[in-house]
């Protein structure tokens, strides 16, 4: 069994807009190791919830894979038949949106939703299926009386559980959460994230947790994905990214968030500008209108993602400056100059 | 306990709406042009039944007495006497209220049936060709005069093809033991089929675009997209989830819809022949039998308002964001 | 949904400007060519109708002209029964239409959103009396109604609009008032109270202008509920006899045993004119789904 569960190489999602098209996500390429937490970070926009969806084949109608492999454990699930992904969907990839309210059918009991997918998707039988149905709830920490409530008697942080609890039915190999918390507030959030941590570690599943939120990555995950403009800009293990970031943009990112360690300045510093247009990117590294060590090959030449240590990548021409970037990038002049 | 309070206000306001318009119909009749005891007493009766009339119904007494005596007599059943029948009002309006009930119900059922199917296929063939076509036909069946339709169909079916009887509930000189026996025998139905066509097809326009409209929302709803990330059967997503939030509106509409249909059924009784309440309503007024007039549009108005309060319910109980509070 | 803030000049610009009539949709124009087509039917009937709809007919050969089918004797659509030409009744039968229509729509568009405005706007007791008012409409069925009505009053063409007016305003207040709640709550509105303006001018200025597309819209299509009432008390023989309307050839064709004869042409004309200018309503609004079923709480 190796190491590693997924891997993503070079994936393009392409949207039919107008009378073109957007590559909402153009050459994705990270990995997530078996029994990890990692976090997709990245601002609205960046291709993020794009790629979580992807994995689970079910996208919007204007929406199409058009080049790249996923592979979980060797299949390239962006290529097998319709039928084929079918079988994986919630067995082997589940999933936990971001609002479980509009996530939950309203008018049917969350006792009746856990032994739908047990029973139509587990093969499990009626008596069975409820043990299990009580067995999740109780990982989850709901009681079990609530099983027959409805979505709408639940609060916020009690939904996001049952859609925990939803996505764990079938003991998943692979669980994508997109913006799980972000819907809740900031002591709920620990909680869930408490949660979602403990079960990861007790199940031994990988998760992918996607969001625009860098101190959630900070809080539970073991590796940090970062992403621009529907490239990957940075990739490795948590700490290194966060504490020694390589690429300019997570090294703004960063200044966002001062209880982070390494963020000297003290004040927030935001970066100018917006993400570009997708309909005509930029030539070259996305990031350069907005970089403050821009040079005239990053317009230029698009860099390719390479392994600056063990298990840290980076897409960037300096990659190799990066700890004096990093000295630069922690006042806030830097990016006020560049303005 | 809010579902008591709730409970409560409606059958009050059902209660309202029922006196407002008994009282409505009250004041119609006896502020009406002429002779105020032309309401109730016709000429021809026998001097006997006209005193006996004026007793009951108070009508040499002053408005309000008359009010008040008019929904006493009201509450025992009590309408008067028919002008045309000489037999009771009430007696009357009871034995025709089955035949129109019937019609009602058989043809909103065939209507919804359709609808709902119908609706949920366009919604799912949403942009096609198919859709283009339907949706303004269908908004053209809803443009049509209900007699016309009764009309056509007759001409065709009835006259030309001669598969179907032109009018009434039966065969002249056939004769059942009771209504039962009546609705029970097949030959019923050759006679129900063209006039319960007729108002399902006038009918089934708004239970499809309704069930249409909301496929097409509902489809675009977080938990219709999870249900497919589940993995689950199209058949599933489509029906158990989609179809079944979907429906909720339509249900209630039912409801209502009996009422409008009651207006329907009017003209459509006319052109059939069909020995219910629309048209002896209709008859009522030509031959100027005011407490069959009166009787026979209040029997029709209690249903619509009974239905009020019908929808009202059905959308509390169906909905368990409203039951389960 | 863009508010419209009026400003000062032109009212007719800023009402029709306030109508957002969809003039790219090809339904909405085939609706409005429709509207047009009759509109100037029933404006030069004179001219279009070759022979008075009332006049019994003879042949050259001093025949009752009665029951002839179309073409023949030069009556394009043929005759009725008594020998009148059905084509000029059609014609004639368009002046009826339209101004029952109108008419009608005009009366249940005012005053449903005169009381939906009210009612919306002060809420309170007056709203609750009106609501109250608007469940007692709901709960009279509406063409028995009219029927009876049809008892007491003269035969006249007016008796369906008056019907209307005093029954049909109950769907357009419900919406009308559930929009202006909405509307209430807008900033500008507070503002306007905060600058002074009085309530009648908030209502003018601010309100109306937002509201008078949904009017427009209940109207268009109670110009169809009209012509298809009026049509029915015609067919059922409350209409009145002096004026030749769609609804009145119905009833006189089903009476003269048009269906058995198999007459089509004179039967059904009549009944596509309905149903031509009745989904030009609904085609022209394009808005069928908000009144079918309307969004309360938007």
């Amino acid at each position: 069994m190796s190491e590693t569960l997924l891997s993503v190489r070079d994936l393009k999602v392409n949207y039919r807009v107008g009378g073109g098209g957007i590559d909402a996500v153009d050459g994705a390429t990270f990995d997530v190791p078996r029994g990890s937490i990692v976090g997709l970070v990245g601002e609205s926009g960046c291709g993020k919830t794009t790629v979580a969806r992807a994995l689970t084949r079910v996208m919007a109608d204007n929406a199409r894979i058009t080049g790249g492999q996923m592979l979980l454990e060797g299949t390239d699930i962006a290529a097998i038949p319709e039928r084929q992904m079918n079988a994986l969907r919630w067995r082997d990839i589940a999933f936990i949106p971001q609002s479980a309210m509009n996530s939950l059918d309203p008018v049917y009991t969350v006792e009746y939703q856990l032994s739908e997918v047990l029973r139509r998707r587990g093969g499990m039988g009626a008596r069975q299926a409820r043990t299990r149905s009580e067995e999740l709830f109780d990982m989850v920490g709901i009681e079990k009386s609530r099983l027959r409530d409805y979505p709408h008697q639940f609060s916020g942080g009690m939904r996001q559980r049952v859609a925990i609890a939803l996505a764990l039915a079938l003991n998943p190999k692979l669980v994508i959460a997109d913006e799980p918390v972000t819907a809740l507030d900031v002591i709920v959030q620990r909680q869930i994230l408490d949660q979602l941590r403990e079960l990861q570690t007790m199940l031994g599943i990988s998760v992918i947790l996607v969001t625009h939120d860098i101190s959630v990555v900070a809080y539970i995950c073991d590796m940090t994905v970062v992403m621009y403009a529907g490239r990957i800009v940075e990739a490795g293990p948590m700490k290194a990214v966060l504490t020694r970031p390589s690429h300019p943009y997570t090294m703004g990112l960063r200044n966002a968030f001062p209880d982070l360690a390494g963020a000297a300045s003290g004040t927030l510093t935001p970066i100018e500008g917006a993400p570009p247009n997708l309909l005509e990117p930029p030539p070259g590294c996305r990031f350069a209108p907005r970089c403050p060590f821009a040079l005239d090959i990053c317009t230029k030449v698009s860099p390719p993602l390479r392994e600056l240590e063990p298990g840290h990548r980076v897409a960037c021409h300096r990659a190799d400056e990066a700890a004096v970037l990093r000295e630069l990038a922690a006042k806030t002049e830097t990016w006020l100059a560049h303005a | 306990m809010p579902h008591l309070k709730a409970a409560a206000n409606r059958a009050l306001q059902f209660a309202l709406v029922l006196w407002a318009v008994v009282t409505i119909l009250f004041l119609m009749f006896r502020l009406m042009p002429g002779n105020p005891m032309a309401a109730y007493i016709d000429p021809t009766f026998t001097v006997e039944q006209q005193q006996a009339l004026m007793a009951q119904f108070g009508l040499d007494k002053p408005l309000w007495e008359q009010y008040i005596i008019y929904l006493g007599n009201l509450l025992q059943g009590e309408l008067g006497q028919s002008f045309r029948y000489r037999e009771p009002v009430a007696e009357r309006i009871i034995t025709l209220l089955p035949n129109t009930l019937i019609l009602t119900f058989s043809s909103l059922i065939i209507a919804y049936a359709f609808g709902i199917l119908a609706g949920a296929y366009l919604a799912w063939r949403r942009g096609s060709t198919v859709e283009n076509i339907a949706v303004p036909l269908v908004l053209t069946t809803r443009s049509m005069p209900e007699f016309w339709l009764g009309m056509v169909l007759l001409a065709v079916f009835s006259f030309w093809l001669g598969w179907f009887p032109a009018g009434g509930t039966r065969s002249a000189g056939t004769s059942y033991d009771s209504l039962w026996a009546l609705y029970t025998s097949g030959e019923f139905l050759r006679y129900l089929t063209l006039p319960a066509l007729t108002l399902a097809i006038y009918s089934q326009g708004l239970p499809l675009l309704l069930m249409r409209s909301n496929m097409l929302d509902v489809m675009k709803e977080d938990f219709v997209t999870m249900a497919r990330i589940k993995g689950l059967s199209p058949w599933t997503v489509v029906v158990r989830h989609a179809a079944r939030n979907a429906l909720l509106p339509v249900m209630t509409s039912f409801a209502i819809a009996v009422g409008y249909q009651l207006q329907g059924n009017v003209v459509v009784e006319s052109v059939f022949s069909w020995p219910g309440l629309g048209r002896e309503l209709v008859n009522a007024v030509s031959a100027s039998d005011y407490p069959l007039v009166q009787g026979a549009f209040l029997l029709i108005a209690m249903v619509v308002i009974l239905m009020n309060l019908v929808a009202d319910l059905l959308y509390g109980f169906l909905d368990p964001r409203v039951s389960h509070a | 949904m863009l508010d419209v803030a009026s400003r000062k000049p032109n009212l007719v610009a800023r009402l029709l400007r306030s109508l957002r009539l969809p003039l790219n949709d090809p339904f909405a124009l085939f609706g409005l060519a429709i509207y047009v087509v009759f509109v100037l039917t029933a404006i030069c009937a004179n001219y279009l109708a070759p022979y008075d709809p009332t006049e019994i007919l003879y042949t050259p050969s001093y025949d009752l002209a009665a029951d002839l089918r179309p073409g023949q004797e030069g009556f394009v659509l043929g005759t009725t029964s008594l020998g009148r030409d059905i084509f000029s009744q059609i014609v004639y039968g368009t002046r009826s239409a339209l101004l029952i229509g109108i008419t009608a729509a005009f009366m249940v568009a005012l005053i449903g959103s005169i009381v939906g405005l009210i009612s919306g706007y002060f809420g309170g007791w007056v709203d609750a009396l009106l609501m109250r008012l608007a469940d007692i409409a709901f709960g009279i069925p509406f063409l028995p109604f009219v029927i009876v009505l049809a008892a007491f009053l003269k035969p006249s063409v007016w008796n369906v609009v008056i019907a209307m007016a005093l029954v049909l305003w109950r769907d357009t207040a419900r919406v009308i008032r559930s929009q202006v709640l909405t509307l209430r709550t807008r900033g500008y509105v507070d503002a306007a109270r905060v600058a002074g303006s009085s309530d009648l001018k908030i209502i003018l200025r601010h309100i109306t202008p937002n509201i008078l597309p949904l009017s427009f819209l209940y109207g268009s299509i109670a110009i169809g509920w009209a012509i298809l009432t009026e049509a029915s008390i015609s067919f059922l023989g409350f209409g009145d006899p002096e004026s030749i309307s769609w609804g009145y050839m119905l009833q006189d064709a089903f009476a003269s045993q048009a269906l058995a004869k198999q007459a089509y042409y004179w039967f059904v004309p009549p009944g596509i004119c309905i149903i031509l200018v009745v989904s030009a309503g609904f085609f022209i609004t394009r808005g069928y789904e908000n009144i079918l079923f309307p969004k309360l709480g938007r």
